[in-house]
């Protein structure tokens, strides 16, 4: 279990990610949701699933911005990961935000992942303290 | 796990996804505006207006785009029933930004202690809208069964060619007209020379210019007014013709009979309900018609912006009420001393902005300090007792339509800020040009 000591804000996490297995994900005490450049999302951990209140199978292969998290559907998120693929660069952003996991207002901090080229673009979740 | 507690389990997954997934925001609240719950397009609308990063109570989130709901909730005195019904907030002026500029709420008091919040992104819907009532208005002016109509001839400058029997019917004007600009049936200060010629190069454009308004007779007395501008042919004027030539026809029509209609849907959608001046929707489509024509043909337009100061005080001193009353006092020194092609709007909680179309940098300053002294020097009444206040005031210019509103008003918030910094009961204004946009920043879309 190389996997479950990594943080939320470890270095070049994407690459530590793409390599790690969906059982490794699931150990992580952070959400992380993974999606292909066309938005579908591909890879779901279970403490995403746990938060979300949604299993796995309910989001897997849906757009993400639309169909999983429509409120992340707007310029301070879904548009920087646009942006970064319009312009062909990286994006490692982290941004204060509300989720509504259960429809309860949720402060967390997200860091927004993507690489030019990279398969996989991640929306990671973290919760803060209140 | 048994069968039941299986299909329990099942059935609450797809009710939480089809919160998620309803495509309207869902807020239940506190009747303080304390959010409880809230499903994502909610926190999608409302994230972007958060100027600290967090959702906790909706009144605050909304609070620069519709500073009256702690207001509206705090004043509905029914059991149960709607605070609110498709208030519409208007968020920015769009132009650059992608996203939602206009937002509808509607807000359903539940019981004592509980309100349940719809939001929507309504900005489509309201551009179909006015599109529509822009056609209404053609109709008024060509069909409609109006009595009578004044057909005049203008030339090339807009001024008035030849004198005709119609005119005097419809305006009481004689043959004195003759020569002077068309404004002459407009209240004085109701359009700027700029606007006059803005009018015939519409015309020009598009074959013809229409608008309402108020206009003038010659004894004083005004009417409500459709007035059209069509371009004629062969304007040019022939060799050895001294005469004016007729370049356009302007046909007036008095349709003061549906005026009160279109008093009635200017008023619910671009009018603030406590201080009856503009509200943010009425000025940014203003200002864009405005700074668009400046583009086409450049000229200054100055914003001040005004906010009261130490605004807080007066409310914890003197209650809501009285912060009220020192509101409806600021918007009533406003109205009273701007000319009438000025607009003043309420913009923020207790802050005013007023467009000075064709106005330069220096004579903005002298309204803002006229506005500013005039505040100054008469306290608001409330209960019988005075309530002084003072504002402060930033001035911002655009010399030739290439500002955006949302920069022009972003410019004169901060010399507004620079006055606060100053001491506050002044004016403070950048300088106009180079105009250019600032980097755009993660929460400026209030």
């Amino acid at each position: 279990m190389i996997s479950t000591s990594v943080a939320f804000d470890a270095p070049d996490l994407a690459a530590h990610l793409d390599q790690s297995s969906a059982e490794q994900l699931d150990a992580l005490d952070f959400g992380v949701i993974g999606f292909g450049p066309d938005t579908l999302v591909h890879r779901y951990n279970a403490f995403e699933s746990q938060a979300a209140g949604l299993s796995p199978q309910r989001v897997l292969e849906q757009p993400l911005f639309t169909n999983v998290a429509p409120c992340l559907n707007n310029f301070m998120v879904a548009q920087r990961f646009e942006d970064a693929q319009d312009d062909n660069t990286a994006l490692d952003t982290t941004v204060d935000y509300v989720l509504t996991l259960r429809m309860r207002p949720v402060k967390v901090a997200l860091r927004l992942l993507a690489n030019p080229g990279g398969a996989t673009r991640y929306v990671l979740v973290q919760r803060q303290p209140r | 796990m048994s069968a039941d507690s299986t299909a329990l389990e099942g059935e609450y997954e797809a009710l939480i996804q089809f919160l998620y997934l309803a495509p309207v925001g869902l807020v239940q609240i506190g009747l303080d505006g304390q959010i409880a719950m809230m499903n994502p397009i909610a926190a999608q609308l409302l994230m972007p207006l958060s100027r600290d990063g967090s959702l906790d109570n909706l009144f605050v989130a909304l609070e620069n785009v519709a500073p009256e709901l702690r207001c509206l909730a705090g004043n509905h005195e029914q059991p149960t029933g709607n605070i609110c019904d498709g208030l519409h907030m208007h968020l920015n002026a769009g132009g650059a930004k992608r996203g939602p500029q206009i937002l509808s709420l509607t807000l359903l008091k539940l019981d004592a202690s509980r309100a349940m919040a719809v939001i929507s992104d309504v900005t489509e819907q309201v551009r179909r809208e006015r599109r529509l009532r822009q056609n209404e208005a053609w109709f008024n002016a060509i069909l409609t069964g109006v009595t009578d109509y004044a057909l005049v001839s203008l030339d090339l400058q807009g001024r008035i060619c030849e004198f005709n029997a119609s005119i005097g019917r419809v305006t009481g004007f004689g043959s004195e007209v003759v020569g002077q600009p068309y404004a002459v049936f407009y209240p004085e200060d109701a359009i700027t020379r700029e606007q006059q010629h803005d009018r015939l190069r519409e015309a020009d454009a598009n074959g013809w210019t229409l608008d309402e308004g108020r206009r003038l007779r010659a004894d004083g007395s005004t009417f409500w007014g459709s007035a059209l501008i069509a371009p004629l042919p062969d304007r040019d004027p022939l060799p050895g013709d001294d005469g004016a030539t007729p370049a356009y026809c302007l046909i007036l029509r008095d349709i003061s009979d549906q005026r009160a209609q279109h008093e009635r849907r200017r008023d619910a959608a671009h009018v603030d309900h406590l201080t009856g001046l503009a509200n943010r929707r009425a000025l940014f489509e203003a200002a864009q018609l405005e700074l668009g024509r400046s583009r086409v043909h450049p000229r200054p337009t100055a914003l001040v912006v005004f906010d009261a100061d130490h605004f807080k005080g007066v409310n914890d001193r003197h209650g809501h009420a009285g912060g009220d009353a020192v509101l409806r006092h600021l918007a009533e020194i406003m109205q009273g001393s701007l000319r009438e092609v000025d607009l003043a709007a309420r913009v923020g909680g207790e802050e005013f902005a007023v467009l000075l179309p064709s106005t330069g940098l220096e004579r903005a300053c002298a309204v803002a300090e006229r506005l500013r002294a005039s505040v100054a020097g008469a306290a608001a009444s409330f209960d019988g007792h005075p309530i002084g206040c003072t504002v402060s005031a930033g001035v911002a210019v655009d010399l030739d339509g290439s500002a955006s509103i949302d920069q022009l008003l972003r410019q004169a918030d901060q010399a507004l800020y620079a006055a606060k910094r100053e001491g506050r009961n002044r004016v403070a204004s950048v300088p106009p040009n180079p105009l250019k946009a600032p980097p755009q920043e993660n929460n400026d879309a209030a």
